[in-house]
């Protein structure tokens, strides 16, 4: 009984503070290009302005188009019902609930790639091609640290801080960074996520851009507790900050990568991945 | 050697495995017989029930010996099917590689076999088993090698595969499903039956040698398809690449049973036999809807497709579904079975031995690239076959398809959805098969040990709610429809959106070092400042053809052009070859 | 009476390697044929066996009066001339028959070591043999490769004439039908190739080589 209003618990947590978390990373970005930019809140103020307005369906799209939005919100819900218990994330059960929440984000990714291609502009088609390209070469990164999760025993071990570096690859992926995604532009050459919804409006817009905020507190949360998986609340709720902070400066300090040396920074990440297993063989 | 069936008892063997397989053809044949009907108005029927017939004699053969009988036989007659549309010059040639290949790999099993009898003394799988626990290691490897060779070019391993996507598009759709769905299944059980029961697996190296062949197979199998434009062509390659997925749980499984684990070696196995069944039910979906969408729109180029989801949407449904199965997503059924073989990577990772360790992760790395690439593939095949505008006129005036196909394809959709959301019960009833082989249970009960418990119904309990509420918030606004965005251009049709081509054009690129692309562009410009036409074409290389294949039968036919001077026509030196020779034995030899 | 009876075989054949023409083939297969005939008649006659007294009977039948006269007709009938085509010069063919002779003399020397009659059975018997088999190769047109054939198949029935018991009644008949059905079918065959390319010249087959 416990087990379940906890998780319930952290369901709404989660999904509540989403949005500000979104706003947070953006904050500091601002705060660090000296300047005053947007209020931490106003994704809510985004996604209620969204959900008031009409939704504009294209009229080559079918019935894909209009679905895709819920079975996208759907996954990133199941991602975070799915989480593992801190305790439990080092263990092969845990992992085994990790490779499901992988699978469940490549299904929202399936329809959100379908949903680009449904609308029959090109911008569509390219985000998609894109977003497939580059999620293919996220999944043995994603899948490898997961495995060197299991390996490794303690905290701050060697293993652990690669597999933290290599899981830091796969958010700057999946939440679409810089390096590999602009989330502020909407420039053919530079978009790969926003191309792919670049048709929505209205409440299936807001709908995908919390299921986008629900997936990036997911991955975040999840860097979080793996390195930190035996402490309180507290530390884990400073360490998701501390993340936050970090991906901000990264995208401040780093251009946008081209598209065709995206899967190089993701062999890396796999390499980072392989070394750390072989760390935690070596015990270190 | 009694041919004749005194003791015809022994002839036929029932075991889990053998019923397993029987399961299999049956699910994927008789969905494939029924499409057949408002396919091709039942021709070649007897064939095909010959064929079916032969397989099913196969898997439940308990003697050696006619189970290369039936083997050729189904060798035969999918031959004769590939050949139904035999005016066209490319069936025929395709069909000639799938004969000469599988025939190559027989003579293989042949030898095999044989040596096997010359130490047993009989061809009766039990009596096999025994002599070959019995031989000396360096014999049991080059059987092994021989089973190999000989299963591997039945299933599609790479580099023996290159017959597959050549035979496979050729044959009528329902013959390209039965093929694809069974027919290569059936040398993984020839494989697991010769491997693991008769031949008995003691060594490391053979299940490290197959899981390396089967990890490359698989990534080639999904680059070549993810390049593909004919929709049938990209599924035979799928389906090289879903039977790399199948040989790296078999390989898992030799794997443990070679280190004694076998919990982990059943839960290989388990996984490898799930996605035999999966594969089958949702390549032969996929065959089928192929089929429809060439019946309705009477063209299988993805590139002249666009827009069946309106004309022909339960195809569409039913091809989305099996999209979804084979491209590993929750709940349907590749995704459980992708899901077991990673578990059984993690689970094996823990028990075995560091530099083993190693081995696994890479290989679990390389099976979710295989099956992120799978994602990127259908995506690509689906979106834009079904998907958007139509991009020429026979997709335009594409027509839904008769009941039967219908049927055909709704059954195997549900038996997609079906398999993925009976997960437990299906693998309960799978643990039956490596209990008898091995004799042990795998741990099934701590694979469900998932967290959080109690896992389902919260989740699916909130999900709904969670869905429900955003439907309604969206359903109270009005929604209209509009024009897509098209940059202020005012007219907005099917050139407009993207082409296969482009969108596969990234892994073209990256995956550039094993694919070979080749391009060649050519402008004509009718003045200096206005182009009249350009035309772009770009290729791929199938390095496998072009440097193991037609090398090897080029430097054969070198050869074989160097003995035709002693062919010269002449009846005369006929005969006198024979009398020289005759003369020869005669006197040398002392043979008569 | 046998041994003169296989001597006249063995001249007869080496004889036939001389023939240039034809009628000269023809005839020393006639001969050859009879004098196979009276020895199976003399065999039957000495073991007194009314299935080799059919044989014989038969060898003469066939052999000696219903193929020679069939080939006649033919000839007559596809009007060719009567020139055999010779590759081998006739004084060589006699050579070669000589060394043939040898070679089938040690190879009777090597498995027959009973009795002397035995022994000498199978030599001429080979011998016949491998004159055929030599006509074959070294004659141009297609009607002496029948007769080569033909020729092979008396050296089989001579050989079998030695085994103990004989050989068994019925594949001899079977073998003779045999023998007549392959003659008329091959004289069938000449003819219609007469017929299509208007020449029997089998050398001109070299033009299909590869």
């Amino acid at each position: 009984m416990l087990d379940i209003i906890l998780i319930i618990a952290r369901f709404i947590l989660l999904v509540a503070l989403a949005p500000f978390i979104g706003g947070l990373i953006g904050k500091i970005k601002n705060d660090l290009r000296m300047r005053k930019g947007q209020p931490v809140l106003q994704p809510y103020y985004n996604l209620r302005k969204l959900f008031s307005k009409e939704a504009i369906i294209p009229v080559n799209s079918s019935w894909i188009f209009t679905c895709a939005p819920f079975i996208i919100l759907a996954s990133a819900l199941a991602c975070i019902l799915l989480l593992p218990n801190a305790s439990q994330i080092r263990s092969p059960d845990g992992a085994a609930s990790l490779l499901i929440i992988i699978f469940v984000l490549a299904l929202g990714r399936f329809f959100q790639a379908l949903a680009g291609l449904d609308a029959g502009s090109s911008f569509g088609g390219m985000g998609s091609s894109r977003e497939m390209f580059i999620s293919s070469f996220v999944e043995p990164v994603a899948c490898l640290s997961i495995f060197s999760l299991i390996l490794s025993g303690a905290n701050f071990s060697v293993s652990t801080i690669l597999t933290g570096l290599a899981l830091l690859t796969v958010i700057l992926t999946e939440t679409s960074r810089l390096p590999v995604d602009n989330q502020e532009t909407h420039l053919e050459l530079t978009m790969i996520h926003e191309a792919m919804v670049l048709d929505y409006s209205g409440p299936h817009l807001a709908i995908i851009e919390l299921a986008s905020y629900i997936r990036q507190i997911f991955w975040i949360t999840l860097l979080a507790l793996i390195i930190l998986p035996t402490y309180p609340l507290i530390a884990i709720g400073s360490a998701v900050i501390a993340i936050c902070v970090l991906i901000a400066f990264i995208e401040i300090g780093i251009a946008k990568f081209r598209l065709f040396r995206v899967p190089n920074l993701l062999m890396f990440g796999f390499l980072l991945a392989l070394l750390s297993i072989a760390a935690a063989l070596v015990r270190i | 050697m009694n041919l004749l069936l005194s003791n015809i008892r022994l002839l036929f063997v029932f075991d889990p495995l053998a019923l397993f397989f029987i399961i299999v053809i049956l699910l994927v044949s008789f969905p494939a017989l029924i499409y057949s009907i408002g396919y091709s108005k039942g021709k070649s029927t007897p064939l095909t029930l010959a064929f079916i017939a032969s397989m099913l004699l196969l898997v439940s053969s308990a003697n050696a010996l006619y189970f290369l009988i039936f083997w050729e036989l189904m060798s035969l007659l999918s031959y004769l099917l590939v050949l139904t549309d035999s005016e066209n010059e490319q069936a025929v040639s395709a069909a000639t590689l799938y004969i000469v290949m599988t025939h190559v790999g027989t003579a293989f099993l042949l030898a095999a076999f044989c040596f096997i009898y010359r130490a047993s003394g009989s061809f009766d799988l039990s009596a096999m088993a025994a002599a070959c626990q019995a031989m000396p290691q360096l014999q049991r490897d080059l059987l092994f090698i021989c089973f190999l060779l000989g299963f591997g070019t039945k299933a599609g391993i790479v580099p023996l595969h290159i017959w597959l996507p050549y035979a496979h598009p050729q044959a009528p759709s329902h013959i390209s499903s039965i093929m694809s769905g069974v027919m290569i299944k059936i040398a993984i059980y020839g494989f697991i039956r010769f491997v693991f029961c008769i031949l008995g697996i003691n060594s490391l190296w053979w299940g490290v040698l197959l899981l390396t062949l089967a990890t490359i197979t698989c990534l080639v199998g999904i680059i070549y398809a993810l390049m593909e434009n004919n929709l049938k062509k990209m599924l035979a390659y799928s389906s090289v690449e879903n039977i790399g997925i199948i040989l790296v749980a078999i390989s898992l499984a030799m794997i443990f049973v070679d280190q004694k684990l076998f919990p982990l070696a059943s839960l290989a196995m388990i996984a490898g036999l799930y996605h035999v069944v999966n594969h089958a039910v949702f390549k032969g979906l996929l065959f089928l809807c192929a089929g429809s969408v060439q019946k309705g729109a009477k063209t299988l180029n993805i590139e002249e497709l666009g827009g069946l989801i309106k004309k022909m949407p339960w195809t569409a449904l039913f091809f989305l579904i099996g999209a979804m199965g084979i491209s590993a997503l929750p709940p349907f059924n590749g995704f459980i079975s992708e899901w077991l073989i990673l578990q059984a990577f993690f689970r094996g990772a823990i028990s075995v031995s560091g530099k083993m360790t190693l081995l696994l992760a890479v290989g679990a790395g390389a099976l979710a690239l295989t099956s992120g690439l799978a994602a990127a593939c259908f995506v690509k095949v689906f979106g834009i076959s079904f998907l958007a505008l139509p991009r020429s006129e026979k997709a335009a005036e594409a027509k839904e398809v008769d009941w039967t196909m219908l049927i055909s394809t709704g059954f195997l959709s549900v038996l997609v959805i079906a398999l993925g959301l009976a997960a437990p019960f299906v693998i309960k009833m799978l643990a039956i098969i490596p209990a008898s082989l091995f004799g042990t249970t795998p741990p099934i009960a701590s694979l469900f040990n998932l967290y959080p418990p109690p896992n389902a119904v919260a989740m699916l309990s909130l999900l709904s709610i969670a869905m429900l509420l955003g439907i309604f918030l969206v359903m109270r606004k009005k929604s209209h429809p509009g024009a897509t965005w098209d940059c202020g251009y005012y007219k907005i049709d099917s050139r407009n959106e993207y082409t296969a081509t482009a969108f596969s054009k990234p892994f073209r690129i990256t995956f550039g070092f094993f694919l070979l692309p080749f391009r060649r562009t050519e402008l004509v410009k009718a003045s200096s400042y206005h182009v009249s036409s350009f035309s772009h074409e770009t290729r791929t290389t199938k390095i496998f053809k072009k440097y193991l294949y037609d090398a090897g039968l080029a430097v054969m036919m070198r050869f074989a052009r160097s003995f035709r001077r002693m062919q010269a026509g002449s009846i005369h030196i006929y005969i006198a070859y024979i009398f020289v020779t005759l003369i020869f034995l005669i006197l040398f030899l002392r043979i008569i | 009476m046998e041994m003169l009876t296989l001597f006249a075989i063995f001249l007869v054949s080496a004889e036939s390697t001389l023939a240039q023409k034809f009628s000269g083939l023809l005839r020393s297969f006639r001969l050859q044929s009879f004098f196979l005939a009276l020895l199976t008649l003399l065999a039957a006659y000495r073991s007194n066996s009314i299935e080799l007294y059919f044989v014989g009977s038969l060898i003469l039948i066939i052999k000696v009066l219903l193929i020679p006269h069939l080939f006649q007709t033919l000839i007559k009938g596809i009007n060719v001339s009567d020139n055999l085509g010779l590759f081998v010069s006739p004084q060589l063919s006699l050579f070669s028959a000589g060394i043939l002779g040898i070679v089938s003399w040690s190879f009777s020397n090597q498995i027959m070591h009973g009795t002397d009659l035995g022994q000498l059975i199978i030599g001429v018997s080979f011998f016949v043999m491998l004159v055929g088999i030599f006509l074959m190769i070294s004659r141009i047109k297609a009607l002496a490769q029948v007769i080569g054939l033909l020729m092979m198949e008396n050296g089989v029935f001579l050989a079998a004439t030695v085994i103990p018991g004989g050989a068994p009644f019925f594949i001899e008949i079977a073998v003779f039908f045999d023998i007549l059905v392959s003659a008329m079918i091959l004289g069938l065959f000449i003819y219609r190739i007469k017929a299509i390319f208007t020449h029997i010249d089998i050398s001109k087959l070299s033009g299909l080589k590869g």
